[in-house]
């Protein structure tokens, strides 16, 4: 007899599920509308987003979301919530937090004086008004910084998406645990980018970030999750067409305004060449765009990490071997991010820029500079290593693995040169590569802990 | 697809309905879940699909030859071949570019290396799990373990089977099949279980690991220099609460969901931080793991029955190669070798009987001192588990000498690493309590607590869902 009916348990597990699913989308619309809206691009997305702004729209006048809103808010009052842009807009912390020093500020050191304007206030800037250049550099030249007043340690900015967290911020932090002459702040977050602002928006969140600190130099490495189309204004915008090209562009003007704002010195550092081709492509592409917008502006250098990173033909390099026969692994085994050992070929020179090595007077012994460990300990470098003939130092691999091992050489002020080991490079056709097809999922997720 | 997403919750709440609506047809009801795993692990990348479907096939076929084999010889080769394959499958995947930086490694100290290009393949989600599965598969039939004959359409499931396909918990051929040889019996629906296994699940993954991982641990492991002995220590507790949150939470959901659909799944995780000695802790940690290597390597290798000696090499070498199993890298053996020297230190210990000290040892101020200790002994074995390299764990370990202030410890933070670790300590008999409680509840409302429990969790977790720890094995 019971064969043709519903059990008894099965129609209590499915009353259990309509109760479940008419209360979470009471209390949930608005998540889920944000949900649908943070989707890809695609077919569940073009379902998603209207079923669920109609959910929203229909339970509005209960005014349950606002219920969410504010419980969030009074979560992060109380200290429970880290998102620097949620704690801005909460106000001050009292109770559960301490009043504790931030990581990148040690007590005592000196307040800035200008805090970081409001993205508001940034002019529009229109970065799809530049030229689209073809070609990176092969050699960058950074201009040196004014030098470290005594006391007064340089702050330097880490920014961006996941090429920035994974390896390359912790390598630099690292490095510079030591160095007094360096404050290290954190701006960086893992599964962002430019292209989705409705996702992550970084001009609310980057000042947030910086909160009262006002950098002197701003890392960036940016863009790694920006191959996907995006909505603006209601219409679809591929990855790759005109207008995405147009609209990206114009986001990334308006990112590197804010973050050279107040003078600040950018080194947007190139995304490193990928495993995956389909994906080396769409990173290409992203590198072309960033390189013709920073190009722009005079405070920002574009670094093409390719000469470090790739190999001789600036393609995806996953080991290296070193001098001394060993085998170093340059990139995650995800093939997109850069190891710490592959980090360290980049902050090397980063901080040899940073905080150049004094030059001591001839008849003095040399200042002993602040020893940073490095993730790599090659054999002692040959002393005979030169700076190039035209005054430029040359940070070529493999000779990158060793400037920290010189830094209590007298080393005269002077132009860093990053120059190329590529002795060819595939060409790279104008423009971005029309293609429909999206990031894959597992790219955007933020990872826990490097993959081993 | 990760449990605690929206995604999942519509794709699971869309194949619990389909299954129920199926449970009658038991052949339709497996090819419909089949079908829903390959949904599942394909919605995340479906290039190693292919992959996932050719080792269940294989291992489907091997299974069936072993059966059907009438000589003990040609089973026992059948099983060789078998596990050989998945083995160099696995191998290749997961281990090619670390042997071989090894090999040219080794080499280099002596000699100019020759110039091979190292290549490391992407690894595919969750292979090895599902090699582990494979093999039990071939491993229980050639002990008779599994009764009725392996059909492929079971094989297929038995591996893919979602909710244990990324991270576990191992099944056991012997255990599931039969599972699959009967219709689902909806009188044993254990509803108010599951719920609270898939709440308390997304609770510790989503709270509590995802916090302590943000706001503790990783900025502690990224840059030891920066912090003092407080923060250090309570980083290394806090990964302690972290991996343990973060994969019994991750199972506890995955035998939620089977059990809403009507499946049975292990116990894998029991308090194991209350463990008192190593060989306790590893029957209470990730016991299917443990039990895995127990019957298909400790006890072929000749387990205890081979002298004491011959013991104390078996279970060092059980436990450096369940180090191996974790991730190609040394600090995962140095963690594995750390496991095996706890059990045999312990067993040389249990060894001694002087009186006096069989005495203490059943004092209760005694086993709060193995607690402690242990415990202790265990998160030693975590730093080198969770630092990126041999240096970055012993930085790690020095910043515990240096004295300074926790400026990580906020409210929060401490909350939950308390939770995290005294949870474990939660009397069973309050979750059962719970349960029966529920039970009395109208199914209606119960949806609604249910509803109301996920959204408390969704906006206490910090914002963004990072993967589970256990995703990278």
């Amino acid at each position: 007899m019971r064969s043709n009916t519903i059990t008894a348990p099965i129609r209590q597990l499915f009353l259990l599920l309509t109760g479940f699913v008419v209360v979470i989308a009471l209390l949930e619309s608005d998540g889920l509308a944000s949900w649908a809206n943070h989707l890809d691009i695609g077919p569940l997305r073009t379902v998603a987003v209207p079923a669920t702004v109609a959910l929203e729209k229909t339970l509005a006048p209960l005014g349950i979301a606002n219920l969410r809103g504010d419980t969030l808010l009074n979560l992060a009052r109380v200290g429970w919530s880290d998102d620097p842009a949620l704690l801005a807009a909460a106000g001050p912390l009292p109770a559960l937090t301490p009043d504790l020093p931030r990581v990148s500020a040690p007590a005592g050191s000196p307040k800035p004086t200008t805090p970081t304007a409001p993205h508001s206030s940034f002019p529009h800037a229109a970065g799809s008004e530049a030229p689209l250049l073809s070609d990176l550099p092969h050699t960058t030249t950074l201009t040196p910084l004014p030098p470290i007043q005594p006391g007064k340690p340089r702050v330097v900015a880490l920014a961006g998406d996941s090429m920035m967290a994974v390896g390359l911020s912790a390598t630099l932090m690292r490095q510079a645990a030591t160095d007094k002459n360096l404050r290290i702040v954190k701006a960086f977050k893992s599964g962002t980018g430019l292209a989705r602002p409705e996702v992550f928006n970084w001009m609310d969140e980057y000042p947030a970030m910086l909160g009262t600190e006002q950098p002197d130099v701003v890392l960036v490495a940016i863009g790694a999750n920006d191959g996907q189309g995006f909505v603006v204004d209601g219409k679809v915008l591929p990855y790759g067409s005109d207008g995405w090209r147009k609209v990206y562009q114009d986001r990334l003007a308006s990112y590197l305004a804010m973050v050279s704002a107040g003078g600040a010195r950018v080194v947007w550092v190139g995304l490193p060449p990928m495993r995956a081709p389909s994906y080396d492509e769409k990173i290409a592409a992203i590198n072309r765009i960033a390189y013709s917008v920073v190009s722009q502006q005079p405070q920002a250098t574009f670094w093409n990490p390719v000469t470090l990173i790739g190999d001789d033909q600036g393609r995806f390099h996953e080991f290296t071997t070193l001098p001394n026969g060993q085998t170093m692994r340059m990139r995650a085994t995800d093939g997109i991010h850069l190891s710490d050992e592959g980090a360290g070929l980049l902050t090397n020179v980063l901080l040899k820029w940073l905080d150049p090595p004094s030059p001591a007077p001839a008849n003095q012994p040399h200042r002993a500079q602040p020893r940073r460990r490095t993730p790599l300990q090659p054999p002692p470098a040959p002393t005979s290593h030169p700076p190039s003939s035209s005054g430029a130092y040359t940070g070529r691999f493999p000779a990158d693995l060793r400037p920290n091992l010189h830094r209590n050489h007298p080393t005269p002020q002077r132009r860093l040169r990053l120059a190329p080991r590529l002795q060819s490079r595939p060409h790279l056709a104008p423009g971005l590569v029309p293609t429909q097809q999206l990031l894959p999922r597992s790219l955007i997720a933020p990872p826990v802990q490097s993959l081993q | 697809m990760l449990f605690p997403t929206v995604e999942y919750a519509l794709f699971f709440l869309t194949v619990l309905a389909i299954a129920w609506s199926l449970y009658r047809l038991p052949r339709l009801h497996n090819a419909f879940l089949l079908l829903a795993s390959y949904v599942f692990y394909g919605f995340w990348n479906w290039t190693y699909l292919p992959l996932l479907i050719g080792i269940s096939v294989f291992s489907g076929l091997v299974a069936q030859r072993i059966q059907r084999s009438p000589s003990p010889l040609a089973r026992k080769r059948w099983l060789i071949a078998g596990v050989v394959v998945c083995l160099a499958t696995l191998s290749f995947y997961k281990y090619t570019a670390f042997l071989l930086t090894t090999l040219l490694d080794i080499w280099g100290r002596f000699a100019p290396p020759p110039h091979i290009p190292v290549y490391s393949p992407l690894l595919p989600l969750g292979i090895s799990f599902f090699v582990f599965h494979a093999i039990s598969l071939m491993g229980d039939c050639y002990r008779n373990k599994v009764k009725q004959p392996v059909t492929l359409a079971d094989a297929l499931l038995y591996v893919a089977f979602f909710p244990q396909l990324i991270a576990g918990p191992i099944l056991r051929a012997s255990r599931f099949l039969p599972q699959l040889a009967i219709r689902r019996d909806p009188d044993h629906l254990r509803i108010n279980r599951a719920f609270l296994l898939i709440v308390g699940g997304l609770f510790k993954k989503v709270i509590i690991s995802n916090m302590l991982a943000t706001r503790l641990v990783e900025p502690v492991f990224a840059v030891p220099q920066s912090y003092g002995s407080l923060d250090t220590l309570l980083a290394v507790y806090g990964y302690a609460a972290q991996i343990y949150c973060d994969f019994s939470g991750y199972t506890d959901i995955a035998i939620g969901c089977a059990l809403l659909l009507g499946y049975r799944f292990p116990r894998n995780f029991n308090a194991p931080y209350t463990a008192t000695d190593p060989q306790a802790f590893w029957r209470r940690w990730h016991i299917s793991l443990s039990t895995w290597l127990r019957d298909y390597l400790y006890f072929p290798l000749g387990g205890s029955r081979k002298g004491s000696l011959r013991t104390y090499v078996n279970l060092m070498i059980t436990m450096l190669l369940g180090g191996l199993w974790h991730g190609a890298g040394w600090t995962f053996v140095v963690w594995g070798g750390l496991q095996g020297t706890y059990l045999v230190t312990h067993r040389l210990w249990a060894r001694i009987a002087w009186a006096p000290l069989v005495q203490l040892r059943q004092t209760a101020a005694w086993r709060w001192v193995s607690r402690l200790l242990l415990f202790h002994a265990v998160c030693v074995g975590w730093v080198f588990f969770r630092a990126s390299s041999f240096e970055n764990a012993f930085q790690v370990f020095g910043r515990l000498a240096v004295p300074a202030a926790a400026s990580l410890a906020t409210g929060p933070v401490l909350i939950v690493l308390f939770l995290g670790l005294a949870g474990q300590y939660m009397p069973p008999r309050w979750r059962n309590g719970f349960e029966v409680e529920l039970s009395r509840w109208p199914a209606l409302a119960r949806g609604a607590a249910l509803a109301a429990a996920i959204t408390a969790i969704e906006v206490l977790g910090p914002t963004g869902v990072a993967p589970f720890i256990y995703f990278q094995f």
